[in-house]
């Protein structure tokens, strides 16, 4: 279980995290969501630990996380929105320099590794250098070096920023599939509609600050699951309705263009976040 | 176990990169030799000047390459590449990484001596190059390579290594009893350059070459700076905030 107990964090004056408390089950698939901005990384850069809170804990299954955590950090792997990978290294290097961060017999990092690209399709490209592969590449060969040291929490920022549409389908289904093996993930995306399809949870966050906690359906059936759109002059206009009926009623009422649809984690996302933020 | 992945690291790097590797190490100490020992012929103390230079020059070389091995190369993961965050993140305990980056870079700084000395080794000058030597230039390194750990953690941009190293390095490579003795300087800024950690490399490195007695406290400085700055690199990975 991850635990984060009051958690902030500021930078020369500006707090980013403010107060964030929140439990994360073990085997639960965890979104954090929220605009950009909202503290969502520097939460997952305290979590890796590579920034420091200013104040507040994380317990990692009950034990204070720190930087001299050996015990804890081994069951982390991080998947960061950046690159953070040596240029100059090639594919196996950079497998290899992971498992030997790690501990790992390089007997065993070079089977996993062969498992792994084989399963990612980077076995062709195992020679090139980080600075030679493509943008979808190297987030593939990001998402083996995670693996590569079997975690039992995966904290993902991003994962598939800049991946096309099938990469991004296929990473979903891995990480269906890891969370399913008993693996705990906490993402932040800002692909809503890849939250609402894998996470069991998932929090929103706006400037710094933790908002509603909850299943997407939750908040979906709260926000109400009947969305009829109102094209006006100035945008599209939402409406959210909880029994079909209201909004067939309140569709037959409007003149101009309108349709009706079912609700989506985006809009609760934009009328819990995005209001507040305009 | 962390201290031989660092070095396995620095290794790869090593091999990746030799020949630019040796050609940088080798470039401005032959330019130095050509035209200080061979160019602007001289003597000192009756003999060669050559003979006073090579000792300064292999010891301003090391400091150099370790300094460069791990100050801009360290700099570059953690600004540009950010995969210093893997080390972070990472079970490796974080001083280890620092030890294996010290041991690494005193290492490369051995290796860049090395070659120097290799090159001077059909001049025939009779300057003795022993195990005590050798050990007082690994100390250089490691001292030299702590300095780059904390340099590149200091820095804010890319640009602020180079910009250490025109302001401080260089300025050592000229002054600390390489090219001419710490003696010939003004009292005051006299005391203060024979205590920088090249001057005392160079002192001892130099008595040792022409068989003189040579004052080993400067070992004990060179510990103590390394100490020092091993202290400093430590605090950063472990205490520094935002990294």
């Amino acid at each position: 279980m991850i635990e984060l107990k009051n958690l902030k964090k500021t930078f020369e004056g500006f707090t980013a995290v403010d107060g964030v408390s929140l439990q994360i089950e073990t085997g639960e698939f965890f979104g954090l969501l929220g605009p950009n901005g909202a503290g969502k990384t520097t939460t997952i850069g305290m979590l890796s630990t590579l920034l420091l809170p200013t104040s507040g804990e994380i317990y990692i299954n009950g034990e204070l996380l720190s930087r001299k955590r050996q015990d804890l950090k081994r069951k982390v792997s991080v998947i960061t929105q950046e690159y953070s990978m040596r240029q100059d290294m090639d594919m196996d290097e950079i497998m290899e320099y992971q498992g030997r961060l790690y501990f790992m017999p390089v007997k065993e990092i070079r089977a996993r590794t062969e498992e792994l690209f084989a399963f990612a399709g980077l076995t062709a490209h195992r020679r090139k250098t980080v600075r030679k592969l493509s943008g979808g590449m190297k987030r593939k060969l990001m998402v083996c070096r995670a693996l590569l040291t079997e975690p039992e929490i995966l904290l993902l920022d991003e994962p598939t920023a800049g991946m096309d549409a099938i990469s991004r389908r296929q990473m979903w289904n891995l990480l269906r599939q890891l969370n399913e093996q008993g693996l705990t993930i906490l993402l932040t995306t800002h692909y809503i509609e890849e939250a609402q399809a894998l996470c069991g949870r998932v929090a929103l966050m706006n400037e710094g600050k933790l908002g509603e906690v909850d299943s997407p359906a939750h908040l979906i059936e709260d926000l109400g699951p009947y969305a009829v759109d109102e094209m006006l002059a100035d945008g599209i206009h939402s409406q959210y309705f909880h029994r079909r009926q209201e909004a067939i009623a309140h569709l037959s009422g409007l003149s101009g263009q309108c349709t009706l649809r079912d609700t989506t984690l985006e809009d609760v996302f934009v009328e819990r976040v995005g209001k507040s933020l305009t | 176990m962390g201290i031989r992945t660092i070095l396995w690291e620095k290794w790869r790097e090593f091999i990746r990169d030799f020949s630019r590797i040796t050609m940088a190490a080798l470039i401005a100490p032959l330019m130095y030799l050509i035209v200080f020992g061979w160019g602007i012929r001289s003597s000192m103390n009756g003999q060669p000047y050559l003979y006073f230079l090579i000792p300064g020059v292999v010891s301003l070389t090391t400091m150099n390459g370790s300094f460069n091995a791990i100050a801009q190369n360290l700099n570059v993961q953690r600004l540009y590449e950010k995969a210093f965050d893997q080390v972070i993140i990472s079970p490796t305990p974080l001083w280890q990484f620092i030890a294996g980056q010290i041991l690494a870079g005193a290492l490369r700084g051995l290796y860049a001596g090395g070659l120097i000395l290799l090159l001077v080794l059909p001049i025939g000058t009779g300057l003795v190059f022993n195990g005590l030597s050798i050990l007082i230039l690994f100390l250089n390194g490691a001292v030299f390579s702590a300095l780059g750990i904390v340099v590149s953690f200091l820095a804010r941009n890319h640009a602020d290594v180079p910009r250490f190293s025109n302001y401080f390095i260089m300025p050592m490579a000229y002054l600390c009893n390489t090219f001419f003795s710490t003696e010939q300087i003004p009292r005051g800024v006299r005391e203060f350059i024979a205590a920088l950690p090249l001057s005392q490399t160079s002192r001892m490195v130099r008595a040792i070459s022409t068989g003189e007695p040579a004052n080993l406290w400067g070992i004990l400085v060179l510990l103590a700076y390394l100490g020092a700055l091993t202290a400093v690199g430590l605090y950063f990975v472990y205490k520094k905030k935002n990294l």
